[in-house]
């Protein structure tokens, strides 16, 4: 009985599913959730980012727009993890990893930045490959542990390697990708190509066959198993992927901003997109997006209180997770559990 | 540099850190063990302890022996606040906790960024003088950190083995509906092991702040070392955290004295991965089923 409830709901870590309260019916979806993934608003919404520019070049605007593309990929990138039912403290750590060798390729071996770009993907996705299959062989909190260390470990590397690294000065300097995309509204486009091009990958995988796969191991790893899913192997492909692409957004914000250095690459920044995953909804890949916006917006309308922001993310991560572990993305669903709840 | 004089000051440096590190982690793995509570908020109380020494000893100049304990008593104290309207939503729920604590440390972190602001300050040590032992010369401080772990831990030994509550809290650590089922009455025995808990995390703390230095960042490193600590020992394993607490503080004090930090670092790190991928339950701790 108590299997069957677990599998019958979309939890995260099926052993820690709670009796009521926070579990969500997988069965429904939240009305938010499916008029937000409709192709059409998909559409819309992207056209409405590649005309922005013309509606008035505001270099302010552009930057934050950029920022967001940025954090948008990096969140998508560790939301392929938490699909699987991991979550990874450590992600920030491959973005660096991203950020370093693209910086060091163009700026000490002269290459040219899409081969930069192809390295920043190649670097962290061949770590990913060498630790994944062991670290991913633990579940829960022991994977939560493990990573946060090895976050810790990378961020170590990165401090004390100085004469690659630069230390904890960093890297200033980075080059912009070339003369022409120096200008902000180039760069613009540049970023929002990224975005839309991962964005879309990573949304049609899991339309696909192993999309299915990736929630069969959430749900129960032992029945995805028994049923033929390679479940080590799809983990670990997922996990060498999803590092890779957080090591491209680590190689944009790095050729965005022109510096680099260990502390934007810290548990700090893991855990931000830790807390973009959970506020915006952990089951859907609109989560994440959902989830950069407020991470991005908020600190603009908080401006002057940096420590109030933190409190205020602190304090919504646990209602999130008290309360309602769909995050915003299931708010439809929550607004109507509440309505029917009022009407009894 | 590997002579018996030196690796004596070494060893009891180690040994006093590593009263520190049980104190800490003891809590951890209790909070654990009963609750299946992950608590990333543990190194926020022992920042708090860190400022409740601050105040007590070091502004007002209470005597010492009162100051440390009062100040842990009283982080302890508030923090059954949180324990109502935080942390009784997250017990039995392994995942939930973890994220939704993680908020915790980081509201409380930085509400403290807020009062107190983001500047280092020192805790004064209890006493300056110095104990000389043959040639070996070693402050004074040290060894009554280590006393006061040392007391804490048998009073929290003696508690859990021969008295009403500490077998209970035991009985509910091994299963707790079962406990409940012969009358332990669960929530009271959540508040009282989250009450050690913490009044354990925020002594530890205090100790830390006049080992190292005060601010409100302190509690990230401190969380570290009680994960460290308990994945040595096994997560929820009590003799673990005093193995593990062991290890890990005369190989501190070792690979720091001889090697560096950043090398001491790796090599804890680098073996606590190690241990998790061959041995996840650590080594004293009991395998999952």
């Amino acid at each position: 009985m108590s299997k069957l409830s677990t599998l019958q709901r979309g939890q995260l870590a099926a052993q820690a599913a709670p009796p009521g309260g926070a579990a969500r019916p997988a069965a429904v979806a939240g009305t938010a959730r499916r008029w937000l993934t409709h192709p059409a608003v998909a559409a819309v919404v992207a056209l409405a980012l590649v005309l922005l520019p013309f509606t008035g070049q505001d270099k302010f605007v552009l930057s934050v727009a950029v920022t967001t593309f940025i954090t948008a990929i990096a969140a998508a990138s560790l939301h392929l993890i938490v699909r699987t039912g991991h979550v990874s403290l450590g992600h920030a750590a491959f973005m660096g990893i991203g950020a370093y060798v693209s910086a060091l390729a163009t700026m000490r071996l002269n290459l040219p930045f899409p081969l930069a770009v192809c390295l920043a993907f190649l670097a962290p996705a061949a770590l990913a490959l060498l630790v994944g299959p062991v670290v991913l062989r633990l579940t829960g909190k022991y994977f939560v542990l493990v990573t946060f260390l090895f976050g810790e470990i990378v961020r170590t590397v990165f401090v004390n390697w100085t004469e690659v690294t630069g230390g904890s000065n960093g890297i200033f300097g980075v080059p912009a990708p070339s003369p022409y995309f120096a200008e902000p509204v180039p760069f613009y486009y540049l970023a929002l190509g990224f975005m839309l091009v991962i964005l879309a990958l990573i949304a049609r995988l899991f339309n696909s066959e192993i999309g299915r796969a990736i929630e069969a191991i959430r749900e129960s790893e032992p029945l995805a198993r028994c049923s033929g899913v390679p479940v080590l192997r799809l983990k670990v492909t997922i996990f060498v992927l999803a590092c890779g692409l957080a090591g491209i957004a680590g190689a944009l914000q790095g050729h965005f901003v022109r510096y680099i250095d260990p502390t934007s690459f810290a548990t700090d920044q893991s855990l931000t997109l830790v807390v973009i995953n959970v506020v915006g909804g952990m089951f859907t890949l609109v989560g994440p997006i959902l989830g950069t916006l407020f991470m991005v917006l908020l600190p603009e309308f908080l401006r002057g209180y940096v420590e109030l922001q933190h409190v205020f993310f602190g304090v919504v991560l646990i209602l999130v997770m008290a309360f309602f572990s769909g995050g915003i993305a299931d708010m439809g669903q929550l607004l109507r559990r509440g309505g029917a709840k009022g009407a009894k | 540099m590997f002579n018996s004089a030196v690796l004596t000051q070494v060893a009891v440096d180690g040994i006093g850190l590593s009263a520190i590190y049980i104190l800490i982690a003891l809590g951890f793995t209790l909070l654990f063990g009963i609750m299946r509570v992950v608590n990333f908020a543990h190194g926020a109380f022992a920042m708090l302890g860190g400022y409740a020494l601050f105040y007590l000893y070091g502004d007002w100049g209470l005597p010492y022996l009162v100051a440390a304990p009062l100040a842990a008593l009283v982080v302890a104290a508030a923090a059954l606040v949180l324990e109502r309207f935080v942390y009784r939503f997250f017990y039995q729920k392994m995942f939930q906790s973890m994220i939704g604590l993680l908020g915790l440390d980081m509201a409380i972190m930085y509400l403290a960024v807020i009062a107190w602001n983001a500047e280092e300050r020192s805790v004064p040590p209890g006493t300056e003088a110095l104990v000389e032992v043959g040639d070996l010369v070693f402050p004074a401080q040290k060894l009554i950190i280590a006393a006061i772990a040392a007391v804490a831990l048998l009073a929290f030994y003696l508690f859990t083995h021969y008295t009403r509550y500490g077998r209970a809290m035991r009985a509910a650590a091994q299963d707790v509906e079962i406990a409940q089922a012969q009358g332990v009455n669960s929530s009271a025995i959540y508040q009282l092991a989250f009450f050690i808990a913490v009044f354990m995390a925020a002594l530890a703390g205090g100790f830390y702040a006049q080992t190292y230095a005060l601010s409100p960042f302190v509690g990230e490193p401190q969380l570290m070392i009680a994960f460290v600590v308990v994945i040595l020992g096994g997560m929820g394993s009590i003799p673990g955290v005093a193995l593990g607490g062991l290890l890990l503080g005369l190989a501190n004090s070792f690979l720091g004295t001889f090697y560096g930090s950043a090398a001491s670092t790796f090599v804890t790190f680098g073996a606590v991965i190690l241990l998790l991928i061959f041995r996840p339950w650590g080594l004293l701790g009991a395998k999952e089923a």
